[in-house]
């Protein structure tokens, strides 16, 4: 290691020659990420903390073949994935549903004027309702909401973590967001119909 | 509602499917500009725009914050790292 922070590079490389002390510097940096996307689509600890460990197992054995140009998180997401599927196949393969983009916007709100911008601005306010939402998300769209809107990655490594193009991830993307923005209206208590 | 209309020179199922790449900062300029053309003139745009920009804010900053993974679980995972390599 050359510098006080170094780079997820210079650790996977220094972790590949057995350096031990570097993959915990890296382990450390991501384990929360990982185990919060794992943990999302899990619902479940200990299926989370298994996925979690065979994440950084199969990092350390990886580490001297590991690409990580775009950001070791592409590459860790991209590990715990696959994993999740071997544990969660049926899950996992849910396939995207047919609804159209306008009812998935109308469910939304999209031009229901009786649901006022404010009501809904107060409920996305509240913790509690927003991560109720997220989880009852389908479990394709949660992933790619939490990789791209929570854990920050941008499109090109979401793209890449999910092994889709960046176009078909915009699309799930957006889909994402306004069955979110429907499961949140779902929880507002009334709505005034004025 | 309004009836379908143009505004901007778009219509509304237009503004609806843009409103991500708008938010994620991915339209031309002058894409942009009659997105924002069409909102001005349009009540339910405005509407729901707001509330769809509203939500992602809300996302990034409440759910956002860096959490690290429970003690227990990374005691566990050091052990087991440590296992892989001594054993
Ligand atoms: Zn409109």
């Amino acid at each position: 290691m050359t510098s006080d922070t170094p780079t997820d590079h210079e650790l996977l490389t220094a972790a590949a020659g057995g350096d031990a002390a570097a993959f915990e510097v890296f382990v450390v940096r991501h384990r929360g990420a990982v185990y919060r996307y794992v943990h999302s689509l899990t619902k479940n600890v200990t299926d989370a903390e298994d996925v979690l460990q065979q994440t950084f197992l199969a990092a350390w054995r990886a580490a001297a073949d590991a690409r990580v140009e775009h950001g070791a998180r592409p590459f860790l997401f991209t590990i715990a994935r696959h994993a999740l599927h071997r544990l969660h196949r049926s899950h996992m393969l849910i396939t995207e549903d047919a609804v159209s983009l306008e009812e998935l916007g109308s469910r939304a709100g999209f031009a229901a004027p009786h649901v006022t911008a404010e009501r809904l601005a107060q409920a996305v306010e509240e913790r509690a309702i927003l991560a109720a939402a997220i989880e009852d998300l389908p479990p394709l769209e949660r992933e790619v909401l939490q990789m791209r809107d929570l854990d920050g990655l941008s499109g090109d490594q979401v793209a890449a973590a999910l092994g889709i193009g960046l176009e078909a991830m915009k699309s799930r993307l957006h889909r994402a967001r306004l069955r979110l923005i429907a499961e949140v209206r779902r929880r507002v208590p009334t709505e005034d119909c004025l | 509602m309004n009836t379908p209309q143009e505004n901007g020179g778009l219509r509304c199922g237009e503004v609806l499917a843009d409103l991500s790449a708008y938010c994620d900062g991915e339209l031309s300029g002058s894409r942009r500009a009659a997105i924002e053309a069409h909102v001005r003139a349009c009540p339910d745009c405005a509407r729901f725009g707001g509330a769809f920009a509203a939500t992602l804010r809300a996302l990034r900053e409440q759910l956002s914050a860096p959490a690290d993974v429970p003690a227990d679980v990374a005691a566990r995972l050091a052990a087991a790292l440590r296992r892989s390599r001594t054993g």
